[in-house]
């Protein structure tokens, strides 16, 4: 006969007081085995993916306007109209600073000038931890007693968290090792062993392999999170500095992963050049020479509609 | 990925161990703290089975103590045999041939050969003969037309079947292309694993350091399984536990739409909404998998899966695996990261573009009479 352990009928109890069902949807116990219940489909609702500070509404990539600060579209998506911009946000750095050496700094700018060419995003690499948290996509947390899965949307990312017996990791990671622990309410990870290539934003910021992360997550309530994460590189920031935001439970009946594949998509841009019969006609080299036409059919011209 | 240092004797009582547990507590399978049974862990398997059955066992799905023991002194014996680093062919020495040169990984790579073999006959239990149902026409006629359109690729190449270069090369596959083909157009005429779509479901576990790692972490509404499998195209699948129904038809999932509950012990995932982006044995995206994951006791876990794909088999068919359980202080999972370090991908494209130039300045052969498809590998 199978014996349960204290925390064990614990658990079944407080699942039996809790458990209801509304819409077909089952609502979860607020803790399990002891712990807050982080199990589910979550997601960031901000602007961090695009600038981590307070940024006003900008072109997604832009070229000299008329007035020197008022930039425009410029051709990657100039008919994307206001698809092809960044949505402004108050941004989520303590401060509202990023505390870059200089010369860190100065890669930073040319980082953000040279985004499309350089951010690991567009070409659907794995984002590294934090950004991965407050990509503008959902995750799904799978937590037990011993590891807590993660696994994002986009570009089918994971990261295991381990809570009990961490190995040693082997190689650096996109992702990062993550080892976890509980403080009370409060999962606190250290993050550690990365590599140097991904990004915080789309906005060219950065970090080193020296970087370390702590992420704090706190409920506020059953659906929402305070998640704080401190980042630490002295070859890259002159302090410590903090970000935190609300990442809120997708509380959809239909909350789900779905294949976020990018990878096949990626493929026209960074190897259309390399086509025995290129797509786009006018490469030189890998720069593409963007001759667009763009025909508006007839009855979808603006004053037609 | 697999800790080389695993010794035999450390196999053997863990082996032993598991007899002994097994023992003690028959058919007790640890449980969550909120009474499910517990699937998590590290699995993997040391252990042989192939997928069909040899003929010679008939409809018997287990081996005699006398099969098993003459099997298993065959598998020592054959790990004797010196492996690829002997840089043998046919009995002569390979070195400097176009296999040896094409060779992308030594022994090394391919050490932690199977030194167990199971009582199993075969993975597939149904049908009752162990081998893979027989196609439908219709499957028959799509693969013989891949298989063509891939001969004419390679025909009038030192591969290839005699012939002049045929005008198919202009053509486009006849399906969305996985295979390795002797072409490099662009992107799509490389195989599934050069672009790094190479790993979909269902995913059988093999033996050797190739063979792969999966680990399953659960909770009472999900269970996510990562599967650390190929050589970086290891990837994470998460099983919802939920009783929605599947999504719409028109939405194709590279790997598909899993629906999962528990069936008493059993965890029961029902998948739909596959993409032709995948192959798994001719079965594109009209494949149904239900899967099944058991956990049979403290060491072992047992994966099965049902096929069924009317448009490619005349039957459903059904394979089952007995998965050990890994220790989680030499075995890591790590993160596969096959498309962040794909520059094999653009290599090749950009191979083929600088021989088609030196082709047309008189520099060089016609690339469309070299064969790039079976060179290197094992054939």
């Amino acid at each position: 006969m199978r014996i349960l352990s204290a925390a064990g009928l614990a658990f079944v109890l407080a699942f039996a007081l809790t458990t209801t069902h509304t819409d077909g949807q089952a609502t979860r116990p607020a803790r399990i085995d002891g712990k807050p219940n982080l199990n589910g489909v979550w997601q960031a609702m901000n602007t961090a993916n695009w600038d981590l500070l307070a940024h006003d509404v900008k072109p997604a990539v832009a070229q000299p306007g008329v007035y020197a600060n008022h930039p425009v579209l410029a051709a990657p998506v100039v008919a994307l109209g206001s698809v092809g911009i960044v949505p402004p946000g108050p941004g989520v750095v303590e401060g509202n600073e990023i505390p870059y050496t200089p010369e860190a700094a100065a890669k930073k700018r040319e980082n953000a000038e040279h985004w499309l060419d350089r951010d690991p995003e567009v070409r659907c690499y794995m984002p590294g931890t934090p950004r991965a948290m407050y990509m503008p996509y959902p995750f799904q947390i799978t937590q037990s007693g011993s590891k807590m899965q993660m696994v994002f949307a986009y570009a089918n990312a994971s990261r295991t968290i381990y809570l009990q017996q961490a190995p040693e990791p082997p190689a650096d990671m996109w992702m990062g090792h993550s080892v976890g622990r509980w403080e009370g309410n409060t999962l606190v990870v250290d993050v550690a062993n990365f590599n140097d290539r991904t990004w915080l934003s789309r906005a060219g910021d950065f970090h080193s392999d020296a970087l370390k992360v702590v992420e704090r997550f706190t409920p506020i309530t059953a659906d929402a999170l305070h998640y704080e994460v401190t980042l630490t590189d002295p070859n890259v920031y002159t302090r410590p500095w903090k970000m935190s935001m609300v990442l809120y439970r997708r509380l959809e009946n239909d909350a789900m992963l779905m294949d976020f594949r990018c990878i096949e998509l990626v493929e026209e841009t960074f190897l259309g050049h390399l086509r025995k019969n290129p797509l786009v006609k006018h490469y030189e080299g890998d720069t593409i020479i963007l001759d667009v036409t763009r025909r508006v059919p007839e009855g979808d011209k603006r004053y037609e509609r | 990925m697999r800790t080389r240092a695993r010794v035999f004797a450390v196999i053997a009582a863990f082996a032993a161990a598991t007899i002994l547990v097994s023992a003690q507590t028959p058919s007790k399978a640890p449980r969550t703290p909120w009474g499910a049974p517990d699937l998590q862990g590290l699995w993997d398997t040391n252990t042989l089975v192939p997928l069909e059955r040899n003929p010679q066992y008939g409809n018997r799905a287990q081996m005699t103590e006398d099969e098993h023991a003459r099997a298993l002194a065959e598998l020592q014996q054959r790990n004797q045999r010196p492996g690829r680093d002997s840089r043998e062919v046919a009995g002569k020495s390979g070195v400097g041939t176009e296999k040896d040169v094409a060779r992308a990984y030594n022994e090394f790579w391919f050490g932690d050969k199977p030194t167990k073999l199971s009582y199993r006959t075969s993975m597939i239990i149904d049908p009752a003969n162990g081998r893979m149902p027989p196609s439908t026409p219709e499957a028959t006629k799509r693969i013989a037309d891949k298989r063509e359109f891939l001969a004419a690729l390679l025909q009038g190449t030192s591969g290839g079947r005699p012939g002049p270069i045929s005008p198919r090369r202009k053509e486009s596959s006849p399906d969305y292309n996985l295979d390795r083909i002797n072409r490099a157009d662009g992107p799509e005429d490389r195989g599934g694993p050069e672009r790094c779509l190479g790993d979909n479901l269902p995913v059988t576990m093999g033996t050797g350091t190739f063979g792969g790692v999966m680990q399953v972490v659960q909770a009472p509404d999900s269970v996510s399984v990562y599967y650390d499998v190929g050589q970086g195209q290891g990837f994470a699948w998460v099983i919802p536990i939920t009783n929605r129904p599947h999504l719409p038809k028109n939405i194709q999932l590279y790997r598909g739409d899993a629906v999962g509950h528990w069936d008493g012990d059993t965890l029961v995932v029902d998948v739909t909404n596959f993409s032709d982006e995948t192959n798994f044995r001719g079965s594109r995206q009209n494949l149904h998998l239900i899967q099944r994951f058991r956990r049979l006791d403290a060491n072992t876990l047992q994966v099965e899966f049902t096929a069924e794909d009317s448009t490619t088999w005349t039957r459903p068919w059904t394979a089952v695996q007995e998965l050990e359980r890994a220790d989680d202080k030499t075995t890591v999972v790590l993160e596969g990261g096959c498309h962040e370090g794909n520059y094999g991908l653009m290599g090749m494209l950009l191979n083929t573009r600088a021989a088609e130039k030196a082709f047309a300045e008189g520099k060089g052969p016609d690339p469309a009479t070299q064969d790039n498809a079976t060179g290197g590998g094992d054939n």
